[in-house]
């Protein structure tokens, strides 16, 4: 048998959507379940009775080929047999990059779709493979072919800065990030980030805005990771700035991130944008109180108390960096006690850190804290150790955190 | 001879025991159920050369650890008794190799240095719950040899007050005098806190107050106590010293038998040769099956069962049944199965069946298929009456040896037959080595492993044993480094991954750490999470303790993260890890203070790890002394902030950086803040980037 006719027709479609570089309309059709390959898979069953006819192997050229094993995937979809689908989903896309080498701009937008398929596949591949067995690792599988994706785009040379599939890179580049997070893998986002810096692109605001955000969100959250918080910071704040205004959850999770940042340089949230994000408020609000009022014991238990979430999003460390911001307020209270004396012997201190839940703080201890103080510039002043009294200066001895200058991160 | 082959021929013989019944002894026993163990397992070892090899080398083993020439050579003596036996060895070279071996093993290492080991093993394993895991994890390499229990799940617990542990209170005590010997002079916490340490901590490192003046004194204790964590043999050594004068001149070919032996009985015998029951059971040797029937715990369907067995057996072999049924019986006392067991079903011990079994042997077929050793002249009487009789005694002669070997094998623990469990994802293209000798230096492969020169988990053991040896004797860690290196490329081309190499890795990682190699320790650091994520037994919480100080070294920030995030409660809780966190907390807060009280107080070789990055914050510390004090200060007070052990060392760290002390009397020493402030900000240069020595990513 020839084989469909209408199969037939479909494959000249998108051979007509190749010569011709449409790009809307191939982005249209590649998807799973785009409502043109349901449409085909339907009059193909009409005519036949069964999809058999995608099963014929002809030799076709490798478009075509990569056509039917879209339309076998699509037909495996239907069916629920995930695996069988992404086996063909994952075919299909190495085909289509081979392809994809020799085309320009226009066909990213179709990389985009599938890569998403091939991702969406390769998870519903394994949900039903670890029904039967532990063998489920076809998304890892499927972050390498995407990666390759990734790559072929970002190691485009066409001369013509227009015509690049250099243009697709971050938004390849964020769906590695979606993956790369799912394994925990912060290893590869950094070297993909290296990869992307020492490549020559267009600059990161020429692209999409939403690739934009999505980008400086990932690489905001890992330079956080990293504790380098001045990078993170200038990051998710764009990130927070150009966000989609009705993106609630992002906002919500660009601010979680964001907060103790702030919070570090002595800026705390404002109670109106508490209000709007319970979340945030949920974590930060008791926090945020006690460092207001210097309560040392407070901000240790909810420290404590949020600690698995804060830790299981990597917010912890960041957030107990704010307990210095806590020290420095009690130190205050101390020193405001003591009537703005600029002498004030380490045992007023001692006695200030026994009144918040420190009671076995020992001198040499409270020296150290203060000298950690004076050090990073939240008190201004010199420790006399033969004296065992501290000196604050007489003007401005607790500058306002918000005027230093230095980097929070210690 | 191809390693492929060796291997392939002796895991076939090993399935071959595990089927519970060879055809031609179903021929002869007339259908009976159970194969009559002592017959089925001769042949099988008299056909397969291969599996000789391999008991072969469990006999030269048994000597080494028997620790006498003279049983040795009774051994070798015994060998040319059995004609066949002796014939079939014949054409096996590295049987001499091995006899050799121990021979100039015992001479080079004395008696002396023997006990000098057990008591640092003595010490170790007087500690608690990680100690006992660590036999445990020994006795498991082990165990999983045997085929009865071939999982890890499986492995025997030791018993907590094995007597080996504690009896020897002499021992112990000499060990806590030797050690707050040398605690006296580095502790300044006093020596009785590092005794009270030393029994109370899990791993039983010295736990005193480090220093660096001190620093090689504690080396070499921490080297002794942690090279012989896991070394189960030496712990053993005192009391199964009688146990092994006892052992009886047996065979190789017994030791194929016991297993089988173990094999047919289907977990009847499992438990015996386990654990620290066996000793007892030695001791005394058949006290009585008799007495024992009218124990009052015993079920009358048992006592039954003894009565019948002893009927249906002959005399000749009686004491083989006695042996039996107290196997079986011990067995099941131990697995609380005394009750459950239905006695009346049960099949009678193989003993009784030793009659009927002898006809086996008068299937000629059979026979000249299977026994090449065996001369032709001496084939024509085979059945006659004498030789009979003959094959009779020799066969009960050996069935008591193998027990005793096999018991003695639970403990003396060197693996028989390379074993499925101990290579991870078995397939055709895993090699096995056929390499005999124990040192190998190190070569990056650039091509295919060649199995004869790559060593066989055996001899692994074995070289793992020199190691550890040559280690305390030389202390040459450039020798030690390269052997380790190959022992783990061994490892690796074979795929072995078994508690074996876990402790091949962490033993490689803890000198490493000793001698300052931090490249070598960090790539046995990544294997080992590898291995421990895989389910692998070892001294998981202390090694992630070293990596959480080992992430602080390198600064990366980012990977403290995702370790802190995948920690579990629980892991968080354990003495080193909370150590290790508190010291990252430490660092965080800027607390120095904390810090260094923290440095001194290192648990495990926690030490090791903080002093590559100690100077580091002492720089950074002084840089904040020298920032919040003024005008000046004490050089007694920097000694003490910055946990130098005196102010010698602490002048010396201030004047490496050019820092000038002001003048004054030679009690005080002080030092001008101020002034200092630029030294101490320059020194700090230095640390900026850190020297990652062998990182892989």
């Amino acid at each position: 048998m020839a084989g469909s006719t209408r199969l037939v027709k479909a494959l000249y479609k998108f051979k007509m959507l190749k010569t011709t570089k449409n790009p809307e309309e191939l982005a249209q059709i590649v998807p799973i379940a785009s409502v043109y390959t349901v449409k085909v898979l339907d009059d193909i069953w009409k005519e036949d009775g069964n999809w058999d006819v995608l099963l014929e192997e002809k030799k076709r050229s490798l478009w075509d080929e990569m056509a039917i094993l879209h339309f076998r995937a699509s037909a495996a979809y239907r069916q629920s047999q995930f695996i069988t689908a992404y086996r063909h989903q994952l075919d299909m896309y190495n085909a289509f990059l081979r392809e994809f080498q020799n085309m320009s701009r226009w066909a990213v937008y179709a990389l985009f779709a599938i890569s998403k398929d091939l991702y969406d596949l390769a998870r519903r591949a394994d949900t039903q493979q670890s029904m039967v067995d532990s063998q489920a690792n076809k998304v890892e599988e499927a972050t390498r072919a995407i990666n390759q994706g990734f790559s072929a785009c970002m190691t485009d040379r066409e001369p013509l800065l227009s015509k690049s599939r250099k243009w697709g890179t971050y938004h390849m580049a964020n769906i590695l990030f979606g993956l790369y997070l799912q394994f925990k893998a912060y290893n590869l986002c950094n070297s993909m980030i290296r990869a992307i810096k020492a490549s020559e692109l267009p600059s990161l605001d020429r692209f999409p805005m939403s690739d934009q955000v999505t980008f400086r969100f990932h690489r905001g959250t890992l330079a956080f990771r990293s504790e380098k918080y001045s990078i993170a910071k200038e990051d998710l704040l764009f990130a927070l700035e150009h966000c989609h205004r009705d993106a609630y959850k992002n906002k919500t999770r660009i601010l979680m991130h964001l907060t103790p940042i702030m919070m570090m340089e002595g800026k705390m949230p404002h109670s109106r944008l508490l209000r709007r994000y319970p979340r945030v408020r949920s974590i930060y609000g008791p926090l945020v109180k006690a460092v207001k009022s210097g309560d040392l014991q407070t901000f240790d238990k909810q420290l404590r108390a949020v600690e698995q979430q804060l830790v299981s999003l990597g917010l912890y460390m960041a957030t107990e960096y704010v307990r210095k911001l806590v020290i420095r307020q009690l130190l205050y209270k101390v020193f405001l006690i003591e009537g703005r004396a600029s002498r004030v012997p380490f045992s007023k201190f001692q006695a200030g850190f026994a009144v918040a839940g420190f009671p076995q703080m020992e001198i040499a201890e409270v020296e150290c804290i203060l000298a950690d103080m004076i050090f990073s510039g939240y008190v201004k002043g010199y420790l006399a150790h033969d004296h065992g009294l501290a000196v604050l200066s007489k003007q401005m001895p607790f500058p306002r955190i918000s005027t230093l200058h230095n980097n929070p991160s210690p | 001879m191809n390693s492929g082959d060796n291997y392939g021929t002796s895991t076939n013989w090993w399935d071959q025991t595990q089927q519970p019944q060879p055809p031609h002894s179903v021929n002869s026993t007339g259908g009976n159920v159970l194969a009559p163990a002592s017959m089925s397992n001769t042949v099988a070892s008299s056909t397969n050369s291969n599996a000789q090899d391999w008991a072969q080398y469990y006999q030269s083993l048994e000597a080494y650890h028997s620790q006498s020439k003279h049983l040795h050579q009774q051994n070798q003596q015994n060998q040319q008794v059995y004609g066949y036996t002796s014939n079939s060895y014949s054409n096996y070279p590295p049987s001499e190799d091995y006899s050799t071996y121990s021979q100039w093993y015992y001479q080079d290492y004395p008696q002396q240095k023997q006990q000098q080991q057990q008591q640092a093993s003595v010490i170790y394993s007087n500690a608690t719950p990680d100690t006992s895991t660590q036999t445990n994890v020994s006795a498991a390499v082990y165990s999983s040899q045997q085929p009865s229990s071939s999982s890890f799940s499986s492995y025997p617990q030791r018993n907590p007050s094995a007597p080996q542990f504690y009896n020897n209170s002499a021992l112990i005590n000499k060990q806590e005098q030797a050690s707050s010997n040398s605690a006296h002079h580095l502790s300044q916490n006093g020596p009785d806190t590092s005794v009270h340490h030393l029994s109370k901590d899990n791993i039983a490192f010295v736990n005193s107050r480090r220093s660096t003046s001190a620093t090689r004194g504690v080396t070499k204790g921490v080297s002794n106590m942690s090279l012989y964590s896991g070394n189960a043999a030496y712990t053993d050594a005192p009391w199964r010293q009688p146990a092994t004068e006892q052992a009886p001149l047996y065979t190789s070919v017994k030791i194929a038998k016991q297993k089988k032996n173990k094999n047919g009985e289907a977990g009847g015998a499992k438990a015996t040769s386990k654990g620290v029951e066996v000793p007892t059971t030695q001791q005394h040797p058949l006290d009585g099956i008799n007495t024992d029937v009218s124990s009052p715990e015993w079920p009358n369907s048992l006592k039954m069962f003894v009565e019948r067995s002893f009927a249906a057996c002959s005399i000749h072999a009686r004491s083989k049944l006695e042996t039996q049924l107290k196997q079986i019986i011990s067995s099941a006392s131990n697995n609380k199965k005394l009750h459950t067991i239905d006695w009346d079903d049960r099949p009678l011990p193989k003993a009784c069946d030793l009659i009927p079994k002898n006809n086996v042997f008068s299937l000629p077929a059979k026979r000249s298929s299977g026994s090449a050793g065996l001369g032709g002249s001496s084939f024509d009487d085979f059945d006659s009456e004498e030789r009979k009789e003959r094959r009779l005694r020799r066969f009960q002669q050996e069935a008591e040896a193998a027990k005793k070997a096999a018991s003695d094998n639970a403990l003396a623990s060197i693996p028989v037959v390379p074993n499925k469990e101990d290579v991870f994802n078995w397939d055709a293209d895993t090699i096995v080595g056929t390499c005999t000798k124990l040192e190998k230096s190190y070569l990056r492969l650039t091509s295919a492993p060649d199995p004869s020169q790559v060593r066989p988990l055996p001899i692994l053991h074995k070289t793992l044993d020199l190691l550890k040896k040559r280690w305390i004797e030389d202390n040459n860690y450039t020798y030690i480094c390269d052997q380790f290196k190959s022992l783990r490329q061994d490892l690796t081309v074979q795929r072995i991954t078994n508690s074996f190499t876990v402790e091949v890795y962490e033993l490689h990682a803890r000198i490493a750490l000793e001698t300052n190699d931090l490249g070598e320790y960090n790539q046995c650091q990544t294997q080992l999470k590898q291995l421990y994520s895989m389910g692998l037994p070892g001294h998981v919480m202390e090694f992630l303790a070293y990596r959480i100080l080992y992430f602080l070294y390198t600064q990366n920030k980012a990977d403290i993260n995702t370790a802190f995030a995948a920690m579990k409660p629980e892991e968080k809780q354990n003495a080193a890890v909370e150590h290790a966190l508190n010291v990252r907390a430490a660092i965080a807060t800027g607390n120095y203070h904390a810090f260094f009280k923290l440095y001194v107080n290192a648990p495990n070789m926690g030490g090791y790890l903080m002093d590559n990055f100690i100077d580091r914050e002492r720089c950074i510390a002084l840089q904040k002394l020298c920032k919040a004090y003024r005008p000046k200060l004490g050089v007694t007070f920097i000694a003490q902030e910055l946990g130098f052990d005196s102010i010698k060392v602490c002048l010396e760290f201030l004047t490496n950086l050019n820092i000038t002390l002001l003048e004054s009397s030679e009690q005080a020493h002080y030092v001008d803040m101020k002034a200092a402030y630029p030294h101490a900000v320059a020194a700090m240069k230095k640390y900026e980037k850190v020297d990652i020595k062998g990182q892989i990513y």
